[in-house]
């Protein structure tokens, strides 16, 4: 089985910045913890890179800024060395490519992102981003169970 | 005649948090005078005014992303003032671990993270090269080496505070979960390569310094005071002590100086231009009560280390200058000497026999109206400072930060810089970027002393007299 590492990232008191910290654990109560290897941060750090180089495949879930409100996406991440400008604030690509650079070749990955409308602080999720979680939950554990299974890894569709 | 000039670094980058440089030219295009400027406020004095007492080691770890540790032991100490009480000798030993992890994981931040662009690429690279990418093309095993050695520090923070930024572990009474044996041996047993990368690494900076004679003789090479905390014994410590502080000479000027009485002995005078107050020592008066703090401010206080590795590199940094080290350019490798000796004291620390007793917390009622706590902050002394009333709610907070102690000796580093490199006709990267390498010497953290975020690029403007642009860079 191939080992599947989830890295949700966000500020969990900036509203629905922390969406992705809310579905992973929604995710760790669905997927075993065989299949996946689920945590938490802030922001992409390099600390992370040998983490992801270790993986078979890395979903990377976020909210995103731009367009509309409780919207679910899911976009394949490629390496980008780039966007290496900045050490301690990367993005998925940038990890990617730190990894691939220090440890190893990069896994497949994917970002996996739900839209959100409200980025202040507070602890509360806006009313389109509480409709839009249970599909972001839903389309993670999709990807899980196709990634876990090394043997459909090209079928694994971008949406 | 000629017209007077101003050159505006803005942001400066490669620093945490938001500044600006301003370099005043005179009519021949020298550079007469410069300011660090201090571009954001938080101001966390003013909104705890009113909290319980006790949410203050939660509420002052907010400050900063990066050394929250710091200012949750700082804050705990004052809290531990104003309960009265001494806390148990596991606690006591407990933080002093955290502290030191904290000191280990920041100071790589900086030297590896931030600094190492310019010392393995020089101050005259490509600036589309001076980064991550650039530092891994040059040498990928320093890299490596610096993200283990946060790492490492990251994760110890994690195993006792349960998580890396914020952890709430550290109490007014000592800390509110003991140490598992579980986490001890697994941090026991990461120590030899940390201590590998750190003996690796000044080895490192050692070879790196041949090339930068010329930084070394001008980047705030002047004298000044140093001060910091010190052991009984005149030995490094981070977590308590009494502050000493010696002259550019190296002499002691004063000794054994309380830090809960760090009013009687420290000043603080705010500049209209920036947000960051500027702190010296009373006797002296200001300017000339011009401190520094930090690491080469702890080596040039220190006797000894007190462990072995770190006393031998600590006796060869002395030996850099028959006086006091004075040049910040060595900020550098005293930063990783601290390492070195934070990994050998972790090792010490974690193999006492009382570390994993389960008494880490004294608890009492408030028995003080007023305490002062301190510590040594990677970037040098930390000073937070309560009152509060009856029902022990803060009605009055001070926090004296590190990096607005050395803000005087900042802005003279800037300028001694700027005179030596910048000639305001021409603008170069190279100019620039060690007017800015400069500062990150001192890894000032901004968040902390102004108690932000934004954008990292940087945008250099040469502006006329009548505020007309005559030139600009801009990095991307």
């Amino acid at each position: 089985m191939s080992r599947v590492l989830i890295i949700a990232y966000g500020n969990p008191l900036r509203c629905d910045d922390s969406v992705a910290w809310q579905a992973a654990e929604e995710i760790r109560r669905k997927v075993a913890s065989a299949q996946a290897e689920i945590i938490c941060v802030h922001q992409l750090t390099p600390e992370l890179a040998e983490q992801v180089s270790r993986a078979d495949s890395v979903i990377f879930l976020d909210a995103s800024r731009n367009g509309e409100p409780g919207k679910v996406t899911c976009e394949p991440v490629s390496s980008r060395a780039a966007d290496l400008h900045f050490w301690h604030n990367l993005t998925p690509g940038s990890l990617l490519a730190l990894g691939a650079q220090l440890y190893g070749p990069a896994p497949r990955a994917f970002c996996v992102s739900l839209c959100g409308e409200s980025f202040d602080h507070g602890e509360t999720l806006s009313p389109a981003v509480i409709q839009g979680l249970p599909r972001l939950v839903a389309r993670v554990d999709e990807l899980v169970s196709q990634l876990a299974n090394a043997g459909v890894l090209s079928s694994v569709p971008a949406v | 005649m000629a017209e007077r000039r101003t050159i505006v670094i803005d942001p400066v980058t490669r620093i945490e948090g938001h500044s600006k440089i301003t370099l005043h030219l005179d009519e021949q295009g020298r550079v007469e005078d410069a300011r660090f400027h201090v571009t954001q406020f938080r101001g966390f004095e003013k909104f705890c005014e009113g909290r319980p007492f006790s949410e203050m080691p939660s509420l002052m770890a907010r400050i900063c992303g990066i050394c929250p540790v710091s200012h949750l032991i700082a804050s705990a100490k004052a809290c531990d003032a104003l309960l009265a009480v001494r806390i148990p000798p596991t606690a006591d030993k407990l933080r002093r671990i955290f502290g030191l992890a904290q000191v280990v994981q920041s100071h790589a931040l900086s030297l590896f993270h931030l600094s190492s662009p310019d010392l393995l690429l020089g101050m005259d690279a490509d600036p589309a090269k001076s980064n991550l990418f650039g530092v891994l093309e040059k040498d990928p095993g320093l890299a490596r080496d610096g993200i283990a050695l946060r790492k490492f520090g990251q994760q110890i923070i994690e195993r006792l505070g349960g998580k890396r930024i914020h952890p709430a572990w550290v109490v007014p009474g000592g800390v509110s979960d003991p140490l598992s044996q579980a986490d001890r041996d697994a941090i026991l047993q990461a120590i030899p390569e940390a201590l590998a990368i750190a003996i690796r690494s000044i080895a490192w900076l050692k070879r790196t310094m041949e090339g930068f004679r010329e930084e070394i003789t001008s980047f705030g090479n002047f004298p000044s005071l140093f001060m910091g905390m010190v052991k009984g014994d005149g030995g490094l410590t981070f977590y308590d002590g009494k502050l000493r502080i010696v002259d550019a000479s190296g002499r002691v000027l004063a000794n054994s100086l309380d830090p809960a009485l760090y009013f009687e002995y420290l000043g603080e005078k705010v500049e209209p231009w920036s947000y960051l107050k500027s702190a010296y020592y009373k006797a002296k008066g200001f300017p000339d009560g011009i401190y520094r703090v930090g690491p080469l401010a702890r080596l040039n206080v220190s006797d000894v280390c007190g462990t072995q590795r770190a006393d031998q590199e600590l006796a060869e940094f002395h030996e850099l200058q028959r006086t006091a080290v004075l040049s910040s350019f060595h900020y550098h490798q005293a930063r990783l000497i601290e390492i070195l000796y934070c990994v050998e004291r972790l090792e010490q620390l974690l193999n006492d026999p009382e570390i994993l007793s389960k008494h880490v917390r004294a608890i009492a009622r408030p028995n003080a109206l007023e305490g002062v706590g301190a510590a040594e902050a990677p970037r040098g002394t930390l000073f937070h400072h309560y009152k509060i009333d009856e029902q022990g709610l803060i009605r009055w907070a001070n926090l004296i930060i590190a990096t607005g102690q050395n803000n005087l000796a900042m802005n003279r580093s800037v300028l001694q810089v700027a005179q030596r490199y910048v000639q305001g006709d021409k603008l170069t990267h190279g100019m620039l970027n060690r007017v800015e390498a400069v500062i990150r010497a001192y890894d000032p953290c901004l968040s902390c002393s102004t108690h932000a975020v934004g954008q990292m690029a940087l945008r250099v403007q040469l502006l006329g007299p009548d505020g007309s642009l005559l030139d600009e860079v801009a990095r991307p």
